[in-house]
């Protein structure tokens, strides 16, 4: 069977990406990208963890669910922000949205 | 007691947000929905606060879901701490919603919505202090950001309250995320997402500290985002200035008081062993918090960016208290979590009343800068007293509650010998004279240039008063007050 | 056992081997003259316009939002229908309860426009 370590390596490979992502991208949408990366870098954990520290209680398969039903919901809220914001400034770059002052 | 008898005050919040929007859809918007709904939003809060006295005696419970491999899988704890948070939830969504009553109907077309996600996000704040598993941390976490964001994005005309609400967003989903790839490491390390049981699987040390170790650092730095802790601070002050300004008064009360609810749960329940490592953290981060907080406040000329970093520095000193924890009872300040409960029942009423204040000005003057506060005495006095009041509790001035919350928090410090840490949290306090009472000068002694009076709605006039005699109350009348905060401060580590 | 699954493999052969007999012969068998109208994007009879690259009206992103938003709270009637008999009554309710605040979210997206075509 695949040890362990090679999922956790998948998963820190995925959230490293992510975060790397989160921080780099000035687009909005592709922040919103980094974040799903990360969101999946903790699904493979949560569900390798499952299978092989405590495959008798379902917990981390239903967490991983809640996770990706959440995340769902958080993506369209971003989304439909990123829109309101597009439609008013013709622009998804975090650096322009500057009204707020510093 | 029944299971659902123990649930009774989420289960009116529930029902009252439904028959809220049931009722929006219905009457399509119109006038109706900006005048009835906000009082069944007040009168629901109402009920589930009596819901939530009746359970009381009962608070001892922990109660879940039950597996058919007879394994039982705490989710919810009915101990004194949640059943304190749950009063305090239940009454920011009540004064959040008739403070908001003329400032939504004006504004946006939306007017029933707003109740609804002001009683969702109180629901969810009733959930998150009473978690007890990762799984339900999460889900009420983020119910609570996700109510938030949308609160804050509510005018969506205004390209400020999006803006706002953007960043907040970004900034949170990133931080949610952090903070669930610890929660999915802690699982890894324990096996286990009950948080009585990862504090016994640390106990026996079966675990890799390493692991524990990371997890804890990528977990506060989701809860400090809540918080508004200082390296995680930056999305605040842009979203309260941009959020519409009832919206600001719940983000400075509502996610702060969530946030120490799990902050307090996590690390007394899961993580007692490494007591000792989070007191140097939180120390540090106290100290960073308050400083950064006050000093930055000192140039602001947005009332609302202003109680941004007052709040920071607020939250500074509610981290006071948790630094000084111990297992061992405490002296005649408590164990420094009643300190903190004490602090935040005083802190809520005071921000809630401010904010009342700040809406009563930018009602009729439409801005918030805080030159508008120039000559307010003889626009209205009532509000300047009030106002007086309210920054003399966030000085820490008796006769106020603040007095009372600083008074307990620091006192536990000083009992743990955390001398330095209370010595500045006494400093800042000092140097928060200055810019609170930039804005006393100015409603005093500065001349208006408009000397129209200002006209105070009835609700509005509702919540300052209200707010007004309970921050005075906390410190005349105190025993009740200290008595409650002190048995809240009982946990119950689920025995499991 | 590997072998109850021979079926399935020869299934698959046959399968990809007369899809690929459809393609291969009428290449080599039939005769080819392609003119521009031949050659065009198929649009169901209606003539083509445009590209297909182009940018879709927002509205339409409202109704994807809300698919996505169902289409994933539809995970969690899996377990309980799998569960169904074992949970009796009380799963029922609570798949019940869960089910109302679905149709009560659908109601209120419904009769606040998000799925008129303007």
């Amino acid at each position: 069977m695949i040890p362990l370590s090679w999922w956790l390596m998948v998963s820190a490979a995925l959230f490293s990406i992510g975060v790397y992502g989160a921080l780099s991208r000035k687009n909005a949408i592709g922040i919103l990208m980094g974040v799903e990366l990360i969101l999946n870098a903790v699904n493979i954990n949560l569900v390798a963890f499952w299978r092989y520290v405590a495959p008798n209680d379902i917990s981390g398969q239903v967490f991983a669910i809640m996770v990706i039903t959440v995340a769902a919901a958080e993506a369209a809220v971003g989304l439909a922000l990123v829109i309101a914001v597009y439609r008013r400034r013709h622009s998804a770059i975090v650096e322009e949205l500057d009204i707020l002052k510093q | 007691m029944n299971d659902l008898l123990l649930l009774s005050p989420e289960i009116i919040i529930a029902v009252t947000a439904f028959l809220v929007l049931t009722l929006d859809i219905i009457w399509k918007g119109d006038r109706r929905s900006a005048v009835i709904l906000p009082w069944v939003t007040v009168a629901g809060a109402v009920a589930a606060l009596l819901a939530v006295v009746y359970i009381w005696p009962a608070a001892s419970d922990t109660y879940g879901i039950a597996t058919d491999t007879g394994n039982f899988v705490p989710m919810l704890a009915l101990d004194r701490l949640a059943i304190f948070f749950k009063i305090l939830a239940v009454l920011t969504v009540a004064l959040v919603g008739l403070s908001a009553v003329d400032f939504i109907a004006q504004r946006s077309p939306f007017r029933g919505e707003f109740y609804v996600f002001t009683l969702l996000a109180g629901l969810s704040l009733m959930l998150l202090s009473a978690a007890t598993n990762l799984v339900m941390i999460y889900l009420s976490l983020e119910f609570l950001s996700i109510s938030s964001y949308v609160m804050t994005a509510y005018l969506r005309r205004d390209d400020r309250s999006v803006e706002a609400a953007i960043k907040y967003l970004l900034y949170g989903a990133v931080a949610s995320g952090v903070m669930l790839y610890g929660f999915s490491l802690l699982y890894g390390a324990t096996g286990s997402v009950d948080l009585a049981t990862i504090a016994r699987r640390i106990g026996e040390s079966q675990v890799s500290l390493t692991f524990v170790v990371s997890a804890v650092v990528m977990i506060l730095s989701g809860f400090g985002f809540k918080i508004a802790l200082v390296p995680f601070h930056q999305w605040s002050p842009d979203a309260y200035e941009g959020a519409p300004t009832p919206v600001t008064a719940f983000l400075s009360v509502g996610p702060k008081a969530a946030g120490f609810a799990v902050l307090i749960r996590v690390l007394v329940v899961a993580l007692p062993e490494y007591s000792v490592n989070w007191t140097a953290i939180l120390s540090l981060v106290s100290i960073l918090t308050m400083t950064v907080g006050n000093l930055v406040a000192l140039w602001q000329t947005n009332i609302k960016r202003m109680l941004a970093y007052s709040s920071i520095a607020q939250a500074g000193y509610m981290l006071i208290g948790l630094a000084a924890w111990s297992a061992e009872p405490g002296g005649w300040a408590g164990n420094g979590i009643s300190g903190i409960l004490l602090f935040l029942f005083a802190y809520m009423f005071t921000n809630l009343g401010i904010f009342a204040v700040a809406i009563a000005l930018e009602n009729q003057l439409g801005t918030a800068n805080i030159d508008d506060y120039a000559g307010l005495i003889r626009r209205s006095p009532y509000l300047s007293i009030a106002l007086i009041i309210f920054f003399l509790s966030l000085i820490g001035i008796p006769p106020t509650g603040g007095f009372m919350g600083k008074l307990f928090v620091f006192g536990a410090a000083i009992d743990r010998g955390l001398y330095i840490l209370a010595g500045i949290g006494i400093l800042n306090s000092v140097i928060s004279v200055y810019y609170y009472f930039g804005v006393v000068r100015r409603a005093f002694f500065v001349e208006a240039e408009d000397d129209t009076p200002i006209r105070v709605s009835p609700a509005l006039n509702l919540v300052v008063t209200v707010t007004m005699i309970m921050t005075l109350l906390i410190a005349l009348y105190g025993q009740p007050f200290i008595n409650l905060a002190n048995s809240s401060a009982q946990i119950l580590a689920a025995a499991f | 056992m590997p072998s109850d699954y021979v079926p399935i493999l020869i299934y698959l052969l046959v399968a990809t081997f007369i899809a690929a007999f459809a393609l291969v012969l009428p290449h080599y068998l039939g005769p080819r003259r392609p003119n521009p109208a031949k050659s065009d994007t198929i649009e169901s009879g209606k003539l083509s316009y445009g590209d297909a690259r182009r940018r879709v009206p927002v509205q339409y992103y409202i109704v994807a939002m809300v698919f996505i938003l169902f289409d994933i709270e539809v995970l969690f009637f899996y377990p309980w229908a799998v569960l169904f008999w074992d949970l009796k009554w009380y799963g029922l309710v609570q798949i019940a309860i869960f089910a109302f605040l679905l149709v009560e979210s659908y109601i209120y997206i419904w009769k606040k426009g998000a799925f008129k075509w303007k």
